[in-house]
């Protein structure tokens, strides 16, 4: 039996439809599987992270508020407010014993140039517990410790390896989880000893207090925060929910996942457009046999349905393919969040999850190919029949490689310039924090008032300092108009000598004006200009909101003031800022014969810590606390640049080769007339060079410009409003541009190889 | 049956202009005219593959004029055969699978034949029209003059009522048309009514009627003898005195 009698109408077409465009059905295929592996790793890879997160905190019952505090502790006051709070489930204070960096190795590593604050504590004893690798409360025993698991990989560090604080020794028994501080965004890592080492290394540092409060289910933290300050309690330091702890642990390897989702997103439009190009070429060329389908009685659906089967069958290979490739990449990616954070419950659930992002993208791709279809369908049968050539229509599917290159451009320019964004200097003014180059905390009991003052006037004095200022942050309330209090700590000094970016308005000139972050503006529902009451040990001064500022340090939400008000009134940590003369490590080396510029730098700071400050070199700040994320984005960045490349190539070669099957006649024609192969190569070639151009100028545009407002957007969710691109030129305007154009040109070429086959007799033998 | 084909008062403007005629089951005529005269045009209007902007086309008694697309593909499939000047078939087929193409997409809807019954019609056909050892090429492995004859077969196998064809032998050479007319009259002669567009009055004279098209109207009609009757060099001889006079 024949073919069609064996297998079907519907079946016979598609597999020898398939035989015959094995190069497009292949194409099509490896778009559809593209965007699906995309999109089920966006999934795979987030529903991972929140859920690894959320089993962690699960398990280490994390508390639902933390204040933490420096100084004496009145345990009376919090007893009495913790008794008469019903939505208060459980509640302790934990001690954490901050070391200095300095005196901590671990392993063969020095801890001096950390920029965390690295202490000792004890396993919670209610709630709050640093987990073991395996989810399981450790058993530490005297002259054990364990240490937090980020440091593993840093340090390379094992089992059984030392850790020294000052003369005293500790074995590594294992690492650590801690659901609060995992993050390399938080600023502190504990380190779980045995309490009697706590109690022995008491004096080798300074003793803080973790205030935590489990809450009953329903109560927001948000609102417990604020009557919690409101009643006067100890909160000496920064206040942190569970929210923030959740977003700052998903905020690193969220990073990276939002960059997969972008480029997911760009590369289905782009595969979307590729296949619907596929299939409107295919069917001009079929045009005729389409016609004749019709014009012997089979129905324009049933015409549609025969090309359906097609794309379904490949859809389903692609989906196929995609989730394989999803599920295979989806452990290796997920390694370091699962170090991190734990492998979450319900893996296999989790891979599920993957399925209907799939069956939605495939989806997406069939809904597309219908209504192509669909649309291809307004021709009448004798229109079909007898083609007429459609010159204003091929210049349009011209545009298609426009389009590509744009997105393409687009698709590389805005990780790239993420990145360079998020790694130059100047983008620390987005984090609250001045265009410094050293910072110096002073955090701690009654005496740091007076020691931030002396170290500050060391600074002013020091022969290597160019500008210095010295901000101090002060816990008062602020009053809206309709009454409402809440908690708002004001950073109080001259804000014009390391001036972070302004959203709107500037910084505070006077006494009685504030300034305050984005996130801290919306939460009180101000803007500038607006009028606000700060109040301090029955103080009250009524300020004018004069700014508002990008800023997602202490969870985006704080406020800048002048100095003067409330001058007596005790700080709750100072920070001093530094910037160096630009010259002063040059003479210094020379002069002291320090060996390093590096040297010279660390024996500064080394002296100033010495002073006890909490020295800071912000560049190295940046680089610990964001490295992380910014080496993801930069492995993000170079995939888009990688991929939009291939896709350029595939898509505009592929393009010219069916242009040219198109105009197969034509090129024949011309060739009769006596054009060269190489003339007629040259003119294909400019034309394509000249919409790929066009196309690389909008992307650059687009990239620049939709791009930092898109990326503007994310980070103003964050609190950084004022978000602009910190662009490299070089790269955005020549380097990129011109990578995309040589890749372009270079598919037009290969697309284009065909036309010295085309012989000069074919236009004689038949028709276009 | 009378009046198997019934044209009233058709228009498409601007080319056709008010044609009306009629044709009889088992009858063969040939549609002739200058070019432009909308010889092809009239034939996609009474085979239901445009939509006229007046008249009237009854097929079988049945008017198929006023039909929606989907209808008057119906009426196409089952009950009109359809042989084109360009002898298309789908590429990615071989000759047997064309052939059996229309047969299957008709058998989804009646189910009146089994698939053997299918094969063993398609064969008959192909032996009958001297194609049957074709049937598993290629389309691009035939002469065109074979090509076509595999489209007469393609448009006889859902046995249609009539027989639709435009400039069939236009893209065949002397002895090819001379084949694929063979082939119209043997199928003619078992009783298919058969109505073809032509420029040639070599093909025209083997039919049994000619009509005159000249700017869209019906200027004239030649009747002629059965085809196979009489000898082909007086029928040839008439048709081209009848051209003559017709301004040809």
């Amino acid at each position: 039996m024949t073919g069609i009698l064996k297998y079907g109408v519907r079946r016979t077409l598609m597999w020898n439809d398939i035989r015959r465009s094995r190069l497009l059905s292949a194409a099509a295929t490896i778009f559809m599987a593209v965007s699906a592996m995309l999109m089920a790793l966006t999934v795979l890879l987030g529903t991972n992270l929140l859920r690894s997160i959320d089993t962690l905190m699960e398990q280490a019952q994390t508390p639902d508020f933390l204040q933490m505090h420096t100084g004496d502790l009145d345990a009376e006051a919090l007893e009495e407010f913790a008794g008469a709070r019903a939505e208060i489930r459980d509640w302790q204070v934990s001690g954490f014993l901050n070391l200095e960096n300095a005196g901590i190795m671990l392993g063969n590593h020095s801890l001096a140039d950390s920029t965390q604050d690295n202490g000792l504590c004890v396993q919670g004893q209610k709630f709050d517990y640093l987990l073991d690798l395996n989810g399981a409360l450790p058993e530490v025993q005297p002259g054990e410790v364990y240490v937090p698991v980020c440091y593993r990989a840093m340090y390379e560090l094992e089992k059984g390896d030392v850790m020294q604080v000052g003369s005293r020794e500790f074995m590594i028994a294992g690492f650590i989880r801690d659901a609060q501080m995992n993050s390399m965004m938080a600023s502190s890592k504990r380190f779980l000893v045995h309490p009697e080492d706590y109690e022995t290394m008491r004096e080798q540092g300074q003793e803080e207090y973790l205030i935590e409060f489990l809450l009953e289910d329903g109560v927001k933290s948000s609102g417990f925060a604020a009557s919690y300050t409101a009643q006067g309690l100890p909160a000496n330091g920064p206040a942190i929910t569970k929210p923030l702890m959740r977003m700052m642990n998903a905020l690193s390897d969220g990073t990276m996942i939002a960059v997969i989702f972008l480029v997911s997103i760009v590369i289905l439009l782009i595969s979307l457009l590729c296949i619907r190009f596929i299939l409107r070429l295919q069917l001009e060329k079929e045009k005729q046999e389409t016609g004749m389908l019709r014009a012997l009685g089979i129905g324009k659906k049933r015409v549609r349905q025969l090309y359906f089967t097609k794309y379904i069958v490949l859809s389903v290979c692609g989906a196929a393919a995609g989730l394989l490739t999803a599920w295979l990449l989806w452990r290796p990616l997920a390694v370091q969040m699962q170090e991190l954070y734990g492998a979450p419950q319900g893996t296999w659930r989790i891979g599920m999850l993957s399925l209907p992002a799939v069956f939605a993208v495939e989806g997406i791709f069939l809904l597309s190919i219908r209504r192509t279809l669909k649309k291809s369908e307004g021709l009448t049968v004798l229109e079909a029949l007898f083609p007429v050539q459609e010159k204003r229509e091929r210049r349009r599917q011209y545009l298609l490689i426009g389009f590509v290159t744009a997105a393409c451009m687009f698709l590389i320019l805005v990780p790239g310039n993420l990145y360079s964004t998020l790694s130059s200097a100047g983008f620390v003014t987005y984090m609250g924090i001045g265009d410094a180059e050293i910072r110096m905390d002073v955090r701690g009991d009654g005496k740091s008032d007076a020691e931030a003052a002396w170290i500050a006037a060391a600074l002013a004095e020091d022969p290597k300092t160019e500008r210095c200022v010295l901000l101090r942050t002060k816990a008062c309330q602020a009053v809206l108009l309709d009454g409402t209090v809440c908690d708002l700590k004001v950073e109080m000094g001259d804000h014009t000598v390391f001036p972070v970016s302004y959203q709107e308005g500037r910084a505070p000139g006077q006494e009685t004006e504030v300034a305050l972050s984005a996130l801290c503006a919306k939460e009180l529902g101000v803007t500038v200009g607006d009028v606000l009451t700060l109040q301090n040990s029955g103080r009250e001064i009524t300020c004018t909101v004069c700014g508002i500022y990008s800023d997602i340090t202490n969870g985006g939400k704080t406020a800048k003031a002048v100095s003067g008000m409330w001058e007596e009134a005790p700080a709750v940590w100072s920070v001093l800022y530094a910037a160096w003369k630009e010259d002063a490590w040059k003479q210094e080396g020379a002069q002291r014969d320090a060996g390093s510029e590096e040297t010279a730098k660390w024996r500064w700071m080394e002296d100033y810590r010495q002073l006890g400050a909490d020295v800071t070199e912000i560049e190295a700040y940046v680089k610990e606390t964001y490295g992380q994320t910014l080496s993801q984005i930069r492995l993000a960045s170079d995939v888009a640049a990688g991929t939009a490349v291939l896709i350029i190539f595939v898509v505009t070669a592929l393009f010219m080769r069916l242009l040219l099957e198109q105009n197969r006649y034509t090129v024949s024609l011309q060739k009769a007339l006596g054009f060269s192969s190489c003339g007629i190569r040259r003119a294909y070639l400019k034309k394509g060079c000249f919409f790929a151009a066009t196309g690389i100028a909008a992307g650059v545009a687009a990239g620049n410009l939709l791009g930092e407002r898109l990326c503007g957007a994310v980070l103003q969710s964050l609190g950084a409003g004022s978000f602009h691109f910190l662009i490299q030129w070089e790269r955005a305007l020549l380097l990129h541009p011109a990578l995309l154009l040589l890749t372009a040109a270079l598919a037009v070429r290969v697309g284009i190889a065909k036309i010295g086959r085309i012989r000069a007799y074919e236009c004689c033998m038949g028709k276009e | 049956m009378k009046n198997l084909l019934r044209v009233e008062e058709l228009c498409r403007e601007p080319i056709l202009d008010h044609i009306s005629f009629t044709m009889d089951s088992g009858e063969m005529a040939a549609i002739m005219g200058p070019s432009g005269s909308g010889k092809s045009t009239l034939l996609y209007q009474v085979a239901g593959m445009d939509q006229p902007t007046g008249g009237k086309v009854y097929l079988g008694g049945k008017e198929i004029t006023g039909l929606s697309e989907d209808e008057r593909a119906a009426i196409r499939l089952q009950q009109i055969g359809f042989v084109f000047q360009q002898m298309n078939m789908m590429g990615n087929l071989n000759i047997l699978d064309n052939i059996l193409l229309p047969a299957l997409e008709e058998n989804r809807v009646s189910h009146s034949r089994s698939k053997k019954e299918l094969q063993k019609e398609a064969e008959e056909l192909m032996q009958k029209l001297s194609v049957a050892e074709l049937g598993e090429r290629s389309i691009t492995q035939v002469s065109g003059g074979q090509l076509q004859r595999a489209c007469i077969c393609r448009s006889m196998i859902n046995r249609p009522e009539i027989l639709f064809a435009d400039e069939p032998t236009g893209a065949l050479n002397k002895s090819a048309a001379a084949e694929v007319m063979d082939a119209f009259v043997k199928l003619n002669h078992e009783g298919t009514t058969i109505l073809m567009v032509t420029h040639d009055s070599k093909v025209a004279s083997r039919c049994s009627r000619i009509l005159y098209l000249l700017d869209g109207r019906i200027c004239g009609e030649l009747l002629l003898q059965k085809p196979g009757t009489g000898t082909q060099k007086q029928r040839e001889e008439t048709v081209n005195e009848w051209l003559g006079k017709m301004g040809w």
